[in-house]
């Protein structure tokens, strides 16, 4: 599938005004222009942020002056841009919630309050099925709407952003000609809403829409106050097709079943399910060894999408399980684990990476973007325990660790002579004190034992010592060079 | 010394050698260009006691570690040590089905055995079956370690030609280095610039008429040209010593990695005076010769009354060379006289030297049949380099073990990691293509420990299933007892795996 992102970045002064024949009403008047752009960090120099980018696309405008666009339109944005596309009236917009994992984010204008009271809200097509007539909406760059017809036919719960997140995701077939800006498309059924475009591959001119179904989920939640996400169960499980495995588990010929293999600490399952359990139904619905569980409307369809794309946070889930040869039913309240508290991140945006840089030797927390430095192959080619600790992060979370700070690389400065070809290497302690997330790398640094800071690692060198008071005049050195020597939150 | 744990920057290194024989083929165009020696010099050439030697090599396939394994052979060259005991590299002859021994003008080939073969430092020892040939052949005296900038002439049955070549450079570097034949043996090296080629390794390095190296490596020409290299007397010298009683003994080792004192810092933290002197230790390998004695953060202060300086060298017999070179010299029970630093004062210890085995997890095995053990169509197999090499391992866990191994006492919980390889597919074992690559962790509830635990608990059957746990994996295998007996003879059969397992040499 190729993402839109690469082939849609078209420069905005192409785009003029003019004036339009009314083909589509709604596309003109519900449709707009999203502009944004994008700088991320650098995670190797995590002081600075990289180039900046522009990406275009297309949001949905809905009722209260709010436009709603996928995450990825809006992910690490410095600024952000809504356009009419009849008039190219701009103004700009701010985010009021992001959801990276569902990819869906709701704009607002920043001060124009009334820019929007023009144009005419979507309202939401709640039912998608298959061989549903859909139309995508774009727009030429002189701002005449074009409408293409694509046709539904299947749904998958599958990954659409984050290579973490499976959420349902519509099928449509049916060319869809790249109009400029059109990093993400909304996509009509009878000129209701009925999802995002956010893919499409040219090759098989099949188009993924993340449906309504979600996009209602992630508007509820926040109407209902506080925005707390979608749950996650945090197990993993294994399918039973193997017949002396099902024998061996007591499975019975009409029983499907998937196997627990793991239970992440912290997420909804944590208590409640145990690794070796097997699940037969949730809220009714079975389980079928391949894990799938049968749709009204879509037919089988990944069990996630009981756990994620149907019920809220807060809400209890049903399900009828084998523990140890015994069937049982157990219940538990569907909780978020927020990414916070996970050993490593596993996706960061809209803020800095953490770090504290001490006399040249840069301590960072490790996250999954820094692992993904290492190039397309980063999970044969980053450090092998770096790997592993991303793996199975249980190995430091029994020792107290919140996250896994690491000494990424040391800049050549007079404290740092000899220490120039150290990097990546995992920090246990500070000046006898035991590392478990930036911060104490920040405190410790506070207190340097006669004068020296004592660092250690877990392995090769296990143990170097930086001069305490140069390392802080170099500190003050840097600062004035590359603008801060840390960010802590 | 082993390489393993030592700064990463060896290992970028060691990665260009090749081997100088083994495997390169040597073609019979004839050379225009012939050497010219001094009369002087060829006066003290003695040709007769520098051998051609052919090996026929049988290199066993870790893949299918039931078959003998690939045909294959080379040559080198080999010279008279002593009464019929020629001294050779052990790259020459690892691996070796049948080894013939050729002299110069003379057709015949000589059947030979090895009598000892030291992959640790790259040589070996042979013998003539019948040793008639040799009657009257002088052989040669091993001389000291040559100075920087002296002549030496390299004689061999390099690529080029049948016949004896001899060319001849300079002595340019010595230097303590890794030891491409087993990938993680670090010796006293010699690096010459006369003309090394593939087919002289194994051969005798002369200066004043005597062996004072023996050639084995080199780089590829198109990473640095006029670059061979050599195993200097010292090292010959003890393999010849070590083997004296019968039997060869392997080196020993500190078991333990050194950071340097670089920075002004780490000294004023570890109260040492600004002389210079002394060397941190950084990991000590607990089951290691140092192991217990020395700890993370100590100072080498001095070895065997020798001082120590920051960068790890010490002065010894007038050159500067590296500290282990005292290590290097000694033999296993040996005692060596450490005065270091530990809580901001000196203090004396001693330390015995062993081996350290887990060291050779990372080193490339020869003269060894593979072990296995193939249940139900699962072959098992005992990890190491050999393995790595030849499964092309890109499971995480597998390569973190192998990584790990003694850098995260992973030999202390499983003297050998034992990997899922492969599956031979037969109906008993059709949804476990998602298992290999994995590492056992149980078997039938019993932790695995060695390849022998694997075969034992396997055989036993006491339950209706058997069950093997892998780690990082919650969802165990099993494999109905009642069809296994059956599947294991379709298997064999279908597969042609002769034998279902080999456990080793003592059974």
């Amino acid at each position: 599938m190729k993402q839109f992102s690469y082939t849609l970045i078209i420069s905005i002064s192409h785009l003029f005004i003019c004036y339009v024949d009314s083909f589509a009403a709604s596309a003109e008047k519900s449709v707009i222009r999203v502009n944004t752009t994008m700088q991320a960090f650098n995670l190797i120099q995590p002081w600075e942020k990289g180039a900046a980018s522009t990406r275009l696309g297309l949001g949905a405008v809905l009722p209260n002056n709010k436009v709603l666009v996928t995450a990825q339109m809006v992910t690490d944005a410095t600024y952000i841009e809504l356009e009419k596309p009849d008039s190219s009236e701009k103004t700009t917009a701010k985010v009021l919630t992001v959801d990276y994992e569902a990819n869906l984010a709701l704009l607002e204008p920043s001060n124009d309050k009334d820019f929007l009271s023009d144009r005419e809200p979507f309202l939401l097509n709640e039912k998608l099925s298959p061989s549903d007539e859909l139309e995508a909406w774009q727009f030429e760059s002189n701002g005449t709407p074009v409408s293409t017809k694509i046709t539904v036919s299947k749904a998958e719960v599958r990954k659409s952003f984050l290579d973490t997140s499976n959420f349902l995701q519509v099928q449509a077939n049916g060319p869809v000609q790249y109009r400029s800006g059109s990093f993400t498309l909304p996509v009509a059924k009878n000129k209701k809403l009925a999802g995002l475009l956010v893919s499409y591959s040219s090759k098989d001119q099949i188009s993924s829409i993340l449906p309504t179904s979600i996009i209602k989920h992630f508007l509820n939640d926040i109407e209902n106050g506080e925005y707390t996400g979608f749950p996650n169960l945090g197990i993993m499980y294994s399918q039973t097709l193997d017949e002396q495995f099902r024998q061996y588990l007591k499975l019975g010929k009409d029983d499907g079943g998937v196997f627990v293999s793991k239970v992440i600490e912290g997420a909804s399952a944590s208590g409640n399910l145990k690794s070796g359990d097997v699940i037969l139904e949730i809220n009714g619905h079975k389980i079928d060894s391949r894990g799938n569980y049968v749709d009204d409307v879509w037919g089988k369809l990944k069990f996630g999408n009981l756990v994620r794309g149907i019920p809220f946070t807060g809400d209890t889930i049903e399900m009828e399980i084998i523990r140890k040869g015994e069937r049982m039913e157990v219940s538990f309240e569907l909780i978020r684990r927020p990414t916070e508290d996970y050993l490593i991140d596993p996706y960061m945006f809209d803020r800095g990476p953490k770090f504290s840089i001490i006399g040249g030797l840069v301590f960072q927390e490790l996250s999954v973007p820094f692992l993904k430095l290492f190039g397309n192959d980063w999970r044969t080619r980053a450090p092998i325990k770096l790997l592993m600790a991303h793996a199975n992060p249980e190995m430091y979370e029994k020792k107290g660790n919140k996250k896994l700070v690491i000494m990424t690389r040391a800049i050549p400065t007079p404290a740092t002579l000899g220490y120039e070809r150290l990097s990546t290497l995992i920090v246990t302690k500070i000046n006898g004190v035991p590392v478990k997330d930036i911060k104490d790398v920040h405190e410790a640094s506070k207190s340097p034992i006669d004068g020296q800071h004592r660092i250690e690692f877990e392995s090769y060198p296990k143990l170097i010592f930086l001069d305490a008071s140069l390392s802080s005049r170099l500190n003050k050195a840097l600062e004035q060079r590359i603008g801060v020597t840390q960010r802590l939150d | 010394m082993t390489l393993m744990n030592s700064k990463p920057m060896n290992l970028d290194i060691k990665q260009l050698f090749f081997h100088l024989s083994l495997s390169l083929f040597i073609s019979y165009s004839l050379s225009a260009e012939e050497k010219k020696e001094s009369i002087i010099e060829k006066k003290n050439s003695n040709y007769e006691a520098v051998v051609r030697i052919e090996n026929s090599s049988l290199n066993p396939d870790y893949k299918t570690p039931w078959n003998s394994g690939r045909d294959s052979g080379g040559n080198g060259t080999g010279w008279l040590v002593a009464e019929n005991k020629f001294l050779t590299n052990a790259h020459v002859v690892s691996n070796s089905r049948i080894i013939y021994i050729k002299k110069v003008g003379d057709a015949k080939p000589y059947r030979a055995r090895i009598v000892h073969i030291a992959h640790d430092c790259d040589l070996a020892m042979l013998e003539l079956e019948d040793p008639s040939a040799f009657e009257g052949v002088k052989p040669f005296d091993v001389g000291k370690l040559p100075q920087l900038d002296t002549k030496v002439k390299v004689i061999g049955y390099p690529i080029g030609g049948e016949r004896i070549s001899i060319t001849s450079g300079v002595v340019s570097r010595i230097d303590f280095l890794s030891y491409s034949h087993t990938n993680v043996d670090l010796h006293l090296t010699v690096q010459i610039d006369a003309a090394i080629n593939p087919g002289n390794s194994g051969g005798p390095v002369i200066q004043g008429g005597k062996v004072v190296g023996v050639a084995f490596q080199g780089y590829s020409g198109n990473i640095a040209q006029n670059t061979g290299y050599m195993i200097p007397p010292p090292v010959i010298k003890r393999f010849l010593k070590d083997v004296e009683d019968g039997n060869y003994d392997h080196y020993v080792d500190l078991s333990m990695s050194d950071f340097p004192l670089l920075n002004p810092s780490q000294r004023i933290a570890l109260g040492l005076p600004n002389d210079g002197i002394g060397i941190m230790v950084s990991n000590v390998e607990e089951d290691g010769s140092a192991g217990g004695i020395l700890k993370t953060g100590d100072v080498l202060l001095e070895i065997d009354g020798l001082t120590v300086k920051s960068n790890g060298l010490i002065n010894y017999g007038g050159e500067d060379v590296n500290m282990n070179e005292i290590v290097e010299r000694k033999f296993a029970g040996d005692v060596i006289d450490l005065k270091i630093w530990r809580n901001k004062q000196p203090m004396n210890t001693q330390v015995t030297l062993k081996r350290f085995m887990p060291y050779l997890i990372a080193a490339r095995k020869y003269d060894e049949k593979p072990r296995y053990v193939m249940f139900a169509g699962l072959v098992f197999q005992p990890l190491d380099r050999n393995l790595m090499a030849a499964h092309n391992m890109k499971s995480l866990q597998v390569r973190y073990h192998f990584d790990s191994y003694v850098s995260s006492n992973i030999y202390k919980e499983r003297p050998e990691v034992i990997v899922l390889t492969s599956i031979l597919p037969d109906s008993i074992n059709s949804y476990f293509n998602q298992f290999t690559q994995s590492i056992v962790d149980k078997v039938n509830g019993v932790k695995v420990k060695n390849l022998k635990d694997v075969h034992l608990a396997l055989s036993k059957n006491d339950g209706d299933y058997i069950i093997i746990n892998l780690l990082g994996s919650g969802r165990p295998i099993v494999i109905e007892e009642g069809k296994i007996e059956e599947a294991q003879k379709r298997i064999q059969t279908k597969y042609n795996v002769i034998k279902d397992h080999y456990l080793g040499p003592i059974e």
